[in-house]
């Protein structure tokens, strides 16, 4: 019976793996076969002529570039507003105890069910009386807004591990103020502010929902809308590209996500619960 | 999957289990009036935009509910009252959508806590290969849900799509097209949806075991207890705030879902993968009635607060009465 | 058909001849009005065709004009047909809309009604009014106003696999037209162990029970409007009615077909798993692109029923933003862009056909002896008038209503009773 358990356990994990890589592995092939093999009933994992024009031809034809680069600058901007807004506002819901921390925690616990279609609505109606609908603008600060409360509490927790005492020692020294904070806070908060910006840029590189509806020239479409409109209805759909497009989606949110990897093992979610 | 994908937190490294703000705030007890005003200060900049994009959208988003706006040319609109609300309870297209969203985020959020509840036990064991897993686990919460869709529509596909010569191979039937077919559709999109939504079920899972005093287990084997008596008897009373807290997190942000399903099926076959919020999207920018969408929008946020207090209020009882 | 450059070289040639003619109008306007030294007026069309050698075309014309116009530049917006319409009701509302539109008749007609789009009617030159069937430019008449440029018309066709049809001893038919019956006899004679005789990519099968219905009668609607009333009787139920007949009696069609698109019916085309297949005759040219070597096929003839060989005519179409500041230019430049060789040179990329008469010949001319164009042409003559075109709630009955239910009953969930009510109630909860 003992002797089991191990195989069993393998057999398992293996399954695991399995659910969880193919469709991956499958995305990556496909980025690889001609329109012919995918419009065809022959299925192989490894593509019959390996085409890398498909990511060419995805990076030319649709407009996959200008997307992209939609992309990086609503998730650089929106990340960069998030942290400068974030940090003293975390930083005091750590620090100081009261009603504001009450009414801060459960604002952030609220947003986590936020119904964002009942939001939308009023959001579009808003954002067209200012001029912000189909615009890349408007479009980062709703993704800053929505990405705040996570990025609050993920820093307020950093914040929360310093111990009070160095700041305390610090201000004993005679160190001013803004000194304390500049030299002893900011330093030891840098892993807390890389790891919460990865998120945000991630989120912001990820939305699909508030762009569908706030976006609507082709010309200012970010990469998710631009990857969707691809699918495409009735006519031709150039799998190829489209499979090449999506890997090429997916590559920066891997590589944050794999590097951050090692740091996910505390509980901030179940703590959030918890506490 | 939109909310979601902006509200999932992706990394865990704040929290350390300690609870937060505690030390802090006893040693700077006794805050004066400039302490909390230089907080107050700290605190504004955050409480702008939200006050500007997400508190004052969703009460306007509440009295667009009352009225018969459109999303049209000259918007004129009247105050109706509870008639979009008369209106929805005997929309019967509304109702079924409601009740396939309950399938959707009910079957989704119990086969994520069990499939991810089986990879923390595998994760938290000694076995090799565990990097790999572990990358693997994450990859699907990082990947955008727009990306995902286009990867699970190609495995899905009745052309050269691969699930369906793997049984062709077991000799099944092979000429399935799951995401269009009716009867296949709702599960193959909650297959998908377990996939996306398993890693972060996993990872808190796998904090939570790790959190627990290898002591019990070992007194627990002392006693003669078997793997799944242990199981039983200490690994999962001690999860259980944690599986409390991650279910109904995970059941509103699934009952929430919309980007996933959205480019999967569009909410087809035949309506059967019309989670509510392609509906109430669907009313509001394909029907243009912004009114009558807003009242659903109500309606809806209106019940899963209510089922998440009751299952919230019972897993309070019984933790009480333990 | 396998002459993709050809096309271009014709939009090519058509656009260096009226490049000169253009650019005389040009000077003459230019010469009393325009500042030599004013910014170029720059208008953007939101173009949604996604056929390879149709982009190429629309590229093509707008590069002829824009060498010819200096002082008019248009500029393509490539959009998809995939979520267009709510598309286009975010960008209307959001004040983003494009100067130039492309759609489809049936479905840009509530934008119309909303007041979204210019009036037409006093640019439009007069010529190609007169070049274009009544039937069609009243499908884009709403209240008087002409609010659209009808550009493409398409047909439903047979494509058959002519080695399976040689195979099962069948004759190829190559009458004028043939009946829904010989369909189904063939379907049934070429349908062996792993072949089914029929594939009909019925996705989305609204458009095309709609379009193809008046072959045995079926209106869908009556009247026009906010004040049209649907009827749903026998003629708008055969077409349905018969494919669930081949595919439950005779099981003669690809039953995962009829959960695809028509472009995923392709692949089981090719592989020679059915021996037909009804699709937009668009999709010529994808075959001709993506067969298999020595594939041999055949367009069949245009199907007909009890009431003829009818299909609605539902036309693409080219409006303007009745926001934009350049009405005028780009009523110019669409009376550019339909000009003959310009509709003939796009509906030939396109494999559709052109909604002017002229264009229609020299379409005929230009492709004399090339396999299955005669089919995609004549097929042009049994066009009628599509009821459901000045239907303001069209649009929304036929993705919250109809497709949901056409989808059940193809899937054997309700009858034809319950298709009829589904049809009918739904229409009535939304035009309540």
């Amino acid at each position: 019976m003992r002797v089991l358990v191990k195989p069993a356990q393998y057999l398992a994990l293996a399954a695991y793996i399995v659910f969880l890589g193919f469709p991956l592995l499958w995305l990556v092939s496909a980025s690889f076969k001609s329109s012919a093999e995918l419009n065809s009933l022959t299925v192989n994992l490894i593509p019959q002529d390996w085409r890398w024009e498909n990511f060419s031809e995805a990076l030319e034809r649709q407009g996959l570039v200008r997307s992209a680069a939609n992309s990086i600058v609503v998730a650089l901007v929106s990340t960069a507003l998030v942290i400068l807004i974030a940090l003293p506002a975390a930083y005091a819901l750590a620090r100081f105890r009261g009603l504001l921390r009450t009414v801060g925690t459960g604002w952030i616990l609220v947003s986590q069910v936020f119904p964002v279609i009942l939001i939308i609505l009023p959001l579009f109606l808003i954002l067209r009386t200012i001029g912000l609908t189909d615009s890349l603008v408007g479009l980062t600060l709703v993704h800053a807004t929505y990405t705040l409360p996570f990025a609050l509490w993920m820093l307020q927790g950093y914040v929360t591990a310093i111990p009070t005492e160095l700041e305390e020692a610090g201000a004993m020294d005679g160190a001013g103020r803004t000194r304390v904070l500049r030299e002893i806070v900011f330093p030891l908060l840098m892993p807390g502010i890389v790891a919460t910006a990865m998120f945000s840029f991630v989120s912001s590189w990820n939305e699909f929902f508030f762009a569908l509806v706030l976006l609507q020239s082709p010309d200012n479409y970010t990469l998710p809308i631009t990857l969707k409109m691809f699918i495409g209805g009735e006519g031709k759909v150039a799998l190829g590209p489209l499979a090449a497009g999506s890997v090429l989606a997916a590559i920066p949110s891997i590589v944050f996500f794999s590097f951050m990897q090692k740091k996910l093992t505390g509980g901030l979610l179940s703590g959030a619960v918890k506490g | 999957m939109t909310a979601t994908s902006l509200t999932r937190p992706a990394s865990t490294g704040g929290g350390r289990g300690r609870r937060p703000g505690r030390s802090g705030a006893r040693s700077m007890g006794g805050v004066g009036r400039a302490k909390r005003r230089e907080a107050i200060a700290l605190v504004v900049p955050s409480l702008l935009p939200v006050l500007l994009l997400s508190v004052a959208p969703l009460l306007v988003g509440v009295l667009l509910a009352f009225t018969d706006a459109r999303l049209v040319r000259r918007p004129e609109y009247e105050v109706v009252g509870l008639e979009n609300f008369q209106r929805l309870l005997d929309n019967g297209f509304f109702w079924d959508s409601f009740r396939i969203g309950m399938v959707w985020a009910v079957s989704v959020t119990v086969l994520q806590l069990l499939a991810g509840m089986g990879l923390a036990l595998l994760l938290n064991a000694d076995l090799r290969l565990q990097g790999l897993t572990r990358v693997l686990a994450l990859i699907p919460w990082a990947m955008p849900p727009v990306v995902v869709a286009i990867m699970w529509r190609m495995i899905y596909s009745p052309n050269a799509g691969p699930l369906n010569a793997a049984l062709g191979g077991l000799g099944l039937p092979d000429d399935i097209n799951w995401l269009a077919d009716f009867s296949t559709a709702l599960p193959a999109v909650v297959v998908v949806g377990v996939w996306v939504g398993m890693p972060q079920t996993t990872v808190t899972l796998l904090a939570g075991l790790q959190q627990i005093p290898g002591e019990l287990n070992e007194a627990a084997s002392v006693d003669g207890a078997n793997a799944w008596r242990r199981f039983t008897a200490v690994t999962l009373p001690s999860l259980r705030p944690i599986v409390t807290s991650i279910t109904s997190l995970n059941f509103i942000w699934n009952f929430n879902s919309f980007s996933l399903v959205y480019v999967l099926t569009e909410g087809g076959p035949g309506g059967k993968t019309m989670l509510p919020m392609l509906f109430t999207y669907l009313e509001a920018f394909k029907n243009r009635n912004i009114g009558y969408a807003a009242a659903m929008g109500v309606v809806l946020v209106v019940v899963v607060v209510l089922l998440l207090s009751a299952y919230l209020w019972s897993q309070f009882r019984a933790e009480k009465e333990r | 058909m396998h002459k993709r450059g050809a096309s271009i070289a014709a939009s090519l040639t058509a656009g260096i001849l009226l490049l000169t003619a253009c650019s005389g109008s040009g000077q003459d306007e230019g010469g009393e009005a325009v500042d030599e030294t004013a910014e170029p007026v720059e208008l953007t069309f939101q173009s949604l065709s996604d056929q390879p050698a149709a982009i190429e075309a629309t590229e093509s014309i707008v590069a002829a004009w824009n060498e010819a116009n200096p002082d008019v530049q248009v500029e393509i917006v490539p959009a998809g047909w995939d979520g267009i319409y709510d598309k286009l009701i975010t960008q209307f509302n959001g004040g983003a809309a494009p100067d130039i539109i492309h759609y489809e008749a049936a479905s840009i007609v509530p934008f119309a009604v909303d007041g979204y789009l210019a009036d037409l009617s006093e640019h439009m030159s007069e010529d190609f009014v007169a070049d274009v069937p009544e039937g069609i430019m009243e499908s884009v008449t709403v209240d008087g106003e002409v609010i659209a440029y009808p550009t493409e018309l398409q047909s439903y066709m047979v494509f058959a696999n002519k080695t399976l049809l040689d195979q099962a001893g069948v004759e190829i038919p190559s009458g004028e037209t043939m009946t829904w019956e010989e369909l189904r006899e063939i379907a049934l004679a070429t349908t062996t162990g792993g072949t089914y005789g029929l594939g009909w990519g019925l996705k989305s099968p609204t458009a095309a029970f709609m379009t193809m219905a008046p072959a045995f009668g079926g209106t869908f609607f009556e009247g026009t409007g906010a004040d049209a009333e649907l009827t749903v009787g026998e003629g708008e139920l055969a077409i349905p009615e018969l494919v669930r007949a081949m595919s439950t009696e005779d099981s003669s069609i690809l039953p995962v077909s009829l959960t695809q698109s028509g472009s995923e019916v392709l692949a089981s085309f090719y592989a020679g798993a059915i021996a037909m297949t009804i699709q937009g005759s668009f999709q010529a040219a994808n075959i001709a692109a993506d067969a298999p070597e020595g594939f041999d096929w055949v367009v069949l003839p245009p199907l007909e029923g009890p009431d003829g060989a009818g299909q609605a005519a539902n036309p693409q179409t080219l409006s303007v933003n009745i926001d934009s500041e350049h009405v005028e230019e780009s009523a110019e430049f669409l009376n550019f862009f339909t000009q003959a060789e310009n509709l003939a040179a796009l509906n030939e990329a396109d494999a559709l056909i052109p909604a002017s008469s002229s264009a229609q010949e020299l379409m005929a001319k230009n492709l004399e002896g090339e396999p299955g164009w005669d089919v995609v042409l004549s097929s042009g003559q049994h066009m009628t008038d599509a009821p459901y075109l000045f239907v303001d709630a069209y649009a929304q009955w036929k993705d919250t209503v109809a497709t949901p239910a056409f989808q059940r009953f193809l899937a054997g969930e309700i009858d034809a009773d319950g298709l009829a009510e589904a049809l009918q109630s739904g229409w009535d909860e939304i035009t309540a």
